[in-house]
């Protein structure tokens, strides 16, 4: 067993990507199960499936990419498109909803003006609830959230498909890293988090810490699994 | 660009759609995913009723569950016995299926049983009628995920490197994660609490206080299915078909290899789009409903 150059890179590889995951998961506004009975401000699901759900579907299309070239940067750039696609025809379709089903105005409680669109929100705000619906910095969150996941899982599946050259592996194990950095960081928001404006994104050192602690294993165990064990 | 190949892309789209939708509705069925916390609690504070409980597990895990099922029952008879495409989709849809009725039954009674000391009553008559079409749906679901990693393993170019239960799985989380993210809105934001002042999100004070009276006699979950299959379900149909469609259109229309710039521009494109269509849902629900009349603060509306 011999640990090169390369080596050395695709590890470092792997663990930028599980740290642009951790830290992309505290971009998606995720509300949980308060915001489908939109009694909070959000998308209505847990962090970690939609993080996955978009993060994944990003891999899908850097799988795809990766099949027909090795360039990493159109790779990592097809990785983040998919995941924003994804997580913006979901928060779309949400809207849908939250506009003419439930019918009410999108209104965030964090904080008293959109800070993109300078919208006042408390006194959009229903009673008895802390905010409804995806208003529009929710939105761009979600979308930078959604970016940095799909290039995060691009990041961590091209080293792995250099090393063992299976993509079935390849993006098995991808998808576990993926799921381990999105658990950690969604441990750390405890569940629900607004986007870059929620008071809690300022946590995101300590999610920071942990998932470079977790990647560092996974990583050494992903370069490490194919020279010890001696190839699939 | 070729014309089979859009040919092939716009099928995906379409089987997405109906995948979305029908995943939805299963949900809605079987109260899985964020509604269950209202129906699970309802009878907690008071309120039995006649609504159908499974939450196997989250949305976006048993759908990959079943999607999985479905995927690796047609591999192995497409991979090991030369079984016809077609066939093999069909015959892994109705393994995930039959799955998915043995882990809804056990969910029904187990939730139900444990809700005994609230007043909670098991109904065989819930139990005989409504799992078979949670079933149904989860057979639509799974059948068109199974095909859409069909063609985008064996027929599409260029062809996609993950074997299909990989990307069935991917799928599968990802359908899950766009089912409880749009149409459990749908269901848990309006279709159990209409007895509330419409236009406002649910008023913490009344969690579990569901609506358990129908247009006629008790409300089951057939009933929720007819009202979600409106809205909340089509939703997440096109949610879900807009991912499918988009992410393969701007690979089959520009050639990945020579042109994967244009391909991510256009990806660009939709999401700048998106985000630009969003805004205009806020604006336009921002001006017709206008502020609560109740607020007292000082931000000026």
């Amino acid at each position: 067993m011999s640990i090169d150059t390369n080596t050395i890179v695709y590890f470092l590889e792997i663990v930028v990507g599980g740290l642009l995951v951790g830290i992309g998961v505290h971009f998606v506004p995720v509300g949980g199960a308060p915001a489908a009975m939109a009694q909070a401000t959000g998308i209505g699901t847990g962090t970690v499936q939609l993080a996955a759900g978009s993060g994944l579907t990003g891999l899908l299309s850097a799988g795809l990419m990766m099949s027909v070239t090795d360039n990493i940067w159109p790779i990592l750039a097809t990785g983040a498109v998919g995941a924003m696609i994804m997580m913006d025809a979901t928060m779309l379709t949400g809207s849908w909803i939250y506009a003419y089903a439930v019918g009410a105005p999108f209104a965030s409680a964090k904080v008293n003006y959109d800070p993109i669109t300078k919208f006042s929100q408390p006194p959009y705000v229903a009673p008895g609830t802390v905010g409804q619906g995806i208003p529009t910095v929710c939105f761009v969150s979600g979308t930078i959230g959604a970016a940095m996941g799909g290039i995060g899982g691009a990041m961590i599946y091209y080293p792995l498909m250099q090393i063992n050259g299976n993509p079935a592996m390849s993006a098995i194990f991808a998808i576990g890293i993926f799921m381990v950095d999105a658990v950690l960081a969604s441990w750390n928001i405890q569940g629900t988090i607004e986007g870059f404006h929620d008071p809690k994104f300022k946590k995101w050192p300590k999610a920071f810490k942990a998932c470079l602690v977790s990647t560092v294993i996974l990583g050494l165990v992903a370069v490490l699994i194919v020279p010890l064990a001696g190839g699939v | 660009m070729d014309a089979f190949g859009m040919g092939l892309v716009a099928a995906m789209g379409a089987l997405a759609t109906v995948a979305g939708a029908s995943e939805d509705i299963d949900s809605d069925i079987g109260s899985q995913s964020n509604p269950n916390s209202q129906v699970q609690l309802a009878a907690q504070v008071g309120n039995p009723h006649r609504i159908y409980n499974k939450a196997i597990a989250g949305e976006p895990p048993s759908n990959a569950l079943w999607c999985t099922t479905a995927a690796i029952m047609a591999y192995v008879l497409i991979e090991g016995f030369q079984m016809p495409l077609l066939f093999a989709a069909v015959a892994g849809a109705s393994l995930a299926a039959l799955f998915d009725g043995v882990m809804s039954t056990s969910a029904y009674l187990g939730r139900n049983a444990s809700q005994a000391r609230f007043n909670q009553w098991i109904y065989l008559d819930i139990l005989r009628y409504t799992t078979p079409s949670i079933m149904a749906h989860v057979w639509i679901t799974s059948f068109c995920i199974v095909l859409i990693s069909i063609i985008q393993v064996y027929v599409l170019t260029p062809h996609h490197p993950f074997p299909i239960p990989v990307i069935a799985l991917i799928w599968g989380l990802t359908v899950g994660a766009i089912g409880s993210s749009v149409g459990d809105i749908h269901y848990g934001g309006e279709r159990e609490f209409q007895w509330r002042l419409f236009g406002q999100g649910l008023n913490t004070m009344l969690s579990g206080q569901i609506v358990r009276k129908a247009e006629a006699g008790l409300r089951n979950s057939i009933d929720n299915a007819w009202f979600c299959a409106k809205f909340g379900g089509p939703c997440t149909g096109m949610g879900f078909g807009l991912t499918v469609f988009l992410d393969n259109w701007r690979t089959t229309v520009f050639d990945p290899v020579t042109q994967a710039g244009a391909a991510i521009a256009m990806g660009l494109f939709f999401v700048i789009v998106m985000n630009l269509y969003n805004f205009y849902c806020e604006v336009s629900a921002r001006r017709k409903y206008g502020p609560y009349p109740g607020y007292k603060g000082d931000i000026a509306a």
